[in-house]
C-alpha cells in the first residue's frame, strides 16, 4: 500500500508502491518530511501522464527489475525489504550492476531526478506537498522579491507558492494566502 | 503578395527589436518577421521552476527545429547541440542572465596583439588549426553605440571600478545591482589576493529608469529589480530585466512604420540576376508561402538560422553555388563557444542565500584577455572570473562535492544544511576560432517545414583546454579565501553562448561581412548578430551585438539612397 492514496493514472497501485518505497530511500523521512510526505510518487505519476508519457515503459521495466533484483538480494519484493536491503538494491541500480537489466542506471537517474523534482518543485504538479521540500532547505518560494540582501543571516519567511505571477506587489500580496 | 517594404528583418529578438526602432523612426517601412509568438505576461514572467528548469520550457519552443550535433568529421550525428534559442518576439533577452559587459579594446585585435606580437610564442601556445583574425573595427568604433545600448536599454554599473575596462565617456545610467552575500565575500577575498574586483555590469535595472535626451525619451520608464529568486532562465515579472520588448520595440510599433508579423518562418532569401537580394520567402502561420519584397534584407537571428538561410538560398539563383554571400567559403565556419568552468563552494561559517537574485555579482578581469603574463602558460587569452547565481532548489540539488552521497540520509542532511550556504563562480574561457568547428546543412534530416536542419561539428581544442583549468585554479584560490569549507570545480565542456559562422573582416576573401555587418558579396544584405564575431572574448555577446545593430542601422539610414 502506498501512503499516497491518490488515484494513479499511469502507474498501477503495485508499481506506485515500489516507486514510493524507492523514492523514500532517495529522500528519506527522518525527523523531517521526505519524498513520501511530499507526494513525490504523485508527482511522478502525473509527470508520466501529462509531460513525458514516453518514460512510462522505463518505469514499468524499472519497477519490475527492482522487484526481481530485490528477490535476488533479499528474497522479497522491493517494498518489503529492510531499508538497508533497499539501499543495497538501489546502489546496484545506480552503478548499473543489475543482471538482465541494462537500463538500471538510466532508470535510477530518472527516478532520482523525478523524486527530487517531486520534493522540491511546485506543488501544482503534485509534489512538494505543504511545501515540505522548500521548508527543509530554507527556500521561501514565490516571493515577490527581497527588500533585505540577507547578508549572512537566515531568511525567516514562511514559503509560499503562487499559481501565477503578478506585476505589482499589491496584486502579489492579494493572491498570497 | 504583400506590399514591398523598404527593409525586411528576419528575427524579432534583440537585433530586430533594436534595429526596427532606428529604421522605422527614420521613416523607413519595416517588416519584422518572427517565427515565434508575441509573448503574453504569463508566458515569460512565470515563477514555476518545473516549467523553467526541469522541463526547459524555453527550449521546447525549438522542438520542431533541433540543432544536430557531431564531435568531428566522420563522427556520428547524435544528440542535439545545446542551445537556448528565444523563438519568440524578444528572443533570448526575455530570460537572459543580464551579463552586459562591453568587450575590451584588445578584444578586437587578438591577431595583432597576441598571435603576431610574440605573446603566443612566449606562452608556448599551440595554435595549429586556429585562424585568429583581427576585427575590421576597433573599440572606438563601437564606444558610442555601447553607450547608446546602456542608456536606451538600461544597464547597471559603476565606471572606474574595473581598471581593465576600455575608456568610456559617461558613467552607467544607473548604479550597480545590490551586493549579495556571495559577491561581498568575493570582493573582499579578491582584494586580499591582490586582484581588482568590480561590480558586474548588468542588463537589469538597479532602480527605476527612463532614458532622457540625447537618448530616446520615447522609451517607457521601467522599475528597478526587486531581487526575487527566479531570474536566470526566467522572464522578469516587474520588467527590470533589459529586453527590447519593454524598451525599443514599443517605440518602433508606435511609429506606425513597423509591420510585425509573428509565426512567420523564413526559408529563403531571394536574389535577382544582378546579384542583389530582393526580399525573403516565408511560411505564414497557416503554412502558406508568402514572398516579401524589400530593398534591404537584414538577418537578425542567431548563427544557426543565418548560416542555414544563406546555405539554403543558393538554389534561388545560379550565381551563388556555395550559398548566398559565400564567395569566401566562410559561411558556417569558425564557430566558437564557451565551455564554462564552474567553481563551487560550500560554507559552514557563512549564510549565502544564493537564491536571492540576480545572477550578476562581483568579478575580476585580472585573468581576462591579455591582462596577465602568459609566459609559459601554454595558451593565450583568458576569461572573467566572478560570482554567479544561486537559483531555486530544483537547480541546486546536484550541487554536491565529488565523492559525497547523491541520495539517502546524509545527502538529505547536506542538502538541508548547504542549500543556503553555497556560492558559485561561472568562468567562461575564451575559445579561439578553429577550422574544425562548423555549421552545415544536414544531408538527410529536415525540420517540421521540410527544410534541412543545421548540423554543428564541434569540439574544444588545445588552447581553451589549457586555459580552462588555469582559470578554474584561480577561482578555487578565491573561493578558499572567501572561507568556503568545501571547494571543487566542475568543468562542463558543454558548449554555450555559441557565436560565429558569418565572420566579419576587412578582406572579402576570408570573411562574410564588413564592419557594418554588410555582406561583402551582396550590398543590400546584412547579417547582424553574434554570428559576425571573428573572435568571441570571455564575455557574453549581447552588448556588442546591440552596438553592432545600432551601428548597422546608422549606416543603412545614412546610405539609404544607395539602397532605395
Amino acid at each position: 500500500m502506498t501512503q499516497n492514496t491518490e488515484t494513479f493514472q499511469t502507474l498501477t497501485k503495485g508499481q506506485a508502491s515500489v516507486v514510493e518505497a524507492a523514492a523514500a530511500r532517495i529522500m528519506p523521512t527522518t525527523d523531517t518530511p521526505g519524498a513520501t510526505e511530499a507526494g513525490a510518487v504523485v508527482y511522478i505519476d502525473r509527470t508520466l501522464t501529462e509531460a513525458f508519457p514516453g518514460l512510462a515503459p522505463l518505469y514499468r521495466a524499472g519497477v519490475s527489475a527492482l522487484n526481481k533484483h530485490a528477490r535476488r538480494r533479499g528474497n522479497a519484493t522491493f517494498a518489503k525489504l529492510s531499508e538497508k536491503e533497499q539501499d543495497a538494491v538501489l546502489t546496484d541500480f545506480e552503478a548499473g550492476k543489475v543482471p538482465d537489466f541494462t537500463r538500471a542506471s538510466a532508470f535510477f537517474e530518472t527516478l532520482r531526478k523525478h523524486t527530487m523534482e517531486g520534493f522540491l518543485g511546485e506543488p501544482a504538479y503534485g509534489g512538494n506537498r505543504d511545501l515540505v521540500g522548500w521548508k527543509l532547505v530554507g527556500f521561501p518560494g514565490h516571493q515577490y522579491g527581497y527588500k533585505d540582501a540577507y547578508i549572512n543571516k537566515k531568511v525567516d519567511i514562511e514559503p509560499i507558492a503562487l499559481d501565477r505571477p503578478y506585476k505589482t506587489e499589491e496584486e502579489w500580496r492579494a493572491h498570497t494566502s | 503578395m504583400p506590399t514591398r517594404a523598404d527593409v525586411v528583418i528576419v528575427g524579432m529578438g534583440a537585433v530586430g527589436g533594436l534595429m526596427s526602432k532606428e529604421l522605422a523612426s527614420a521613416g523607413l517601412e519595416v517588416v519584422g518577421l518572427e517565427r515565434g509568438a508575441m509573448p503574453e505576461f504569463e508566458d515569460y514572467a512565470f515563477k514555476d521552476s518545473i516549467r523553467a528548469f526541469a522541463r526547459r520550457q524555453f527550449e521546447e519552443r525549438s522542438r520542431n527545429e533541433p540543432i544536430l550535433s557531431r564531435a568531428g568529421k566522420g563522427a556520428p550525428t547524435r544528440a542535439t547541440y545545446p542551445s537556448t534559442p528565444g523563438n519568440v518576439v524578444g528572443g533570448g533577452l526575455l530570460s537572459w542572465t543580464g551579463s552586459a559587459s562591453r568587450f575590451s579594446p584588445g578584444d578586437f585585435k587578438v591577431r595583432t596583439n597576441e598571435v603576431l606580437s610574440g605573446v603566443a610564442e612566449k606562452a608556448g601556445a599551440n595554435l595549429d588549426g586556429y585562424d585568429v583574425p583581427d576585427w575590421p573595427i576597433d573599440y572606438d568604433d563601437l564606444e558610442p553605440y555601447y553607450e547608446k545600448f546602456e542608456y536606451e536599454m538600461g544597464v547597471s554599473g559603476k565606471a572606474g571600478q574595473n581598471p581593465f575596462a576600455g575608456p568610456r565617456k559617461r558613467d552607467y545610467p544607473v548604479p550597480p545591482i545590490r551586493q549579495s552575500a556571495r559577491s561581498q565575500l568575493f570582493e573582499e577575498a579578491a582584494r586580499k589576493l591582490g586582484y581588482h574586483p568590480y561590480q558586474a555590469t548588468t542588463g537589469i535595472l538597479s532602480q527605476a529608469y527612463q532614458p532622457a535626451p540625447p537618448y530616446d525619451a520615447r522609451i517607457p520608464e521601467r522599475p528597478g529589480c526587486v531581487y526575487c529568486a527566479q531570474c536566470n532562465f526566467y522572464g522578469c515579472h516587474v520588467g527590470a530585466k533589459t529586453s527590447t520588448n519593454f524598451t525599443t520595440l514599443p517605440v518602433a510599433l508606435e511609429t506606425g512604420n513597423l509591420d510585425l508579423r509573428t509565426h512567420c518562418k523564413v526559408f529563403q532569401v531571394n536574389v535577382n540576376d544582378a546579384g542583389r537580394v530582393t526580399g525573403v520567402s516565408y511560411f505564414d502561420a497557416d503554412g502558406n508561402v508568402v514572398e516579401q519584397e524589400a530593398s534591404v534584407v537584414i538577418l537578425g537571428g542567431y548563427l544557426y538560422e543565418h548560416t542555414r538561410l544563406l546555405l539554403l538560398s543558393k538554389t534561388a539563383s545560379g550565381m551563388f553555388k556555395g550559398g548566398l554571400a559565400n564567395t569566401s567559403g566562410m559561411v558556417g565556419k569558425y564557430i566558437m563557444a564557451h565551455g564554462d568552468f564552474n567553481v563551487r563552494g560550500l560554507f559552514d561559517d557563512s549564510i549565502m542565500n544564493g537564491f536571492i537574485g540576480p545572477n550578476g555579482g562581483t568579478r575580476i578581469d585580472d585573468f581576462y584577455g591579455n591582462n596577465f603574463d602568459h609566459t609559459g602558460l601554454g595558451f593565450i587569452r583568458g576569461g572573467p572570473i566572478g560570482t554567479g547565481g544561486g537559483g531555486t532548489p530544483l537547480e541546486r540539488y546536484d550541487n554536491i562535492p565529488p565523492g559525497w552521497p547523491r541520495w539517502g540520509d546524509r545527502y538529505k542532511d547536506n542538502l538541508a544544511h548547504y542549500y543556503t550556504r553555497a556560492a558559485d563562480m561561472t568562468i567562461p574561457p575564451e575559445m579561439l576560432p578553429h577550422q574544425d568547428n562548423v555549421i552545415e546543412l544536414d544531408p538527410t534530416r529536415k525540420d517540421a517545414w521540410g527544410i534541412p536542419l543545421p548540423r554543428v561539428t564541434f569540439t574544444f581544442h588545445e588552447n581553451e583546454k589549457r586555459m580552462g583549468p588555469f582559470l578554474g585554479g584561480i577561482g578555487e584560490k578565491i573561493m578558499k579565501e572567501m572561507g568556503a569549507s568545501h571547494v571543487w570545480t566542475r568543468a562542463s565542456w558543454q558548449p554555450t553562448r555559441t557565436v560565429g559562422g558569418t565572420r566579419m573582416g576587412a578582406d572579402p576573401k576570408t570573411s562574410v561581412v564588413n564592419g557594418y555587418c554588410q555582406s561583402h558579396d551582396v550590398d543590400n544584405l546584412f547579417m547582424v548578430g553574434s554570428s559576425v564575431f571573428p573572435t568571441m572574448t570571455g564575455y557574453a555577446a549581447t552588448p556588442t551585438v546591440a552596438a553592432l545593430a545600432y551601428r548597422a542601422s546608422d549606416y543603412i539610414i545614412k546610405n539609404w539612397s544607395s539602397f532605395a
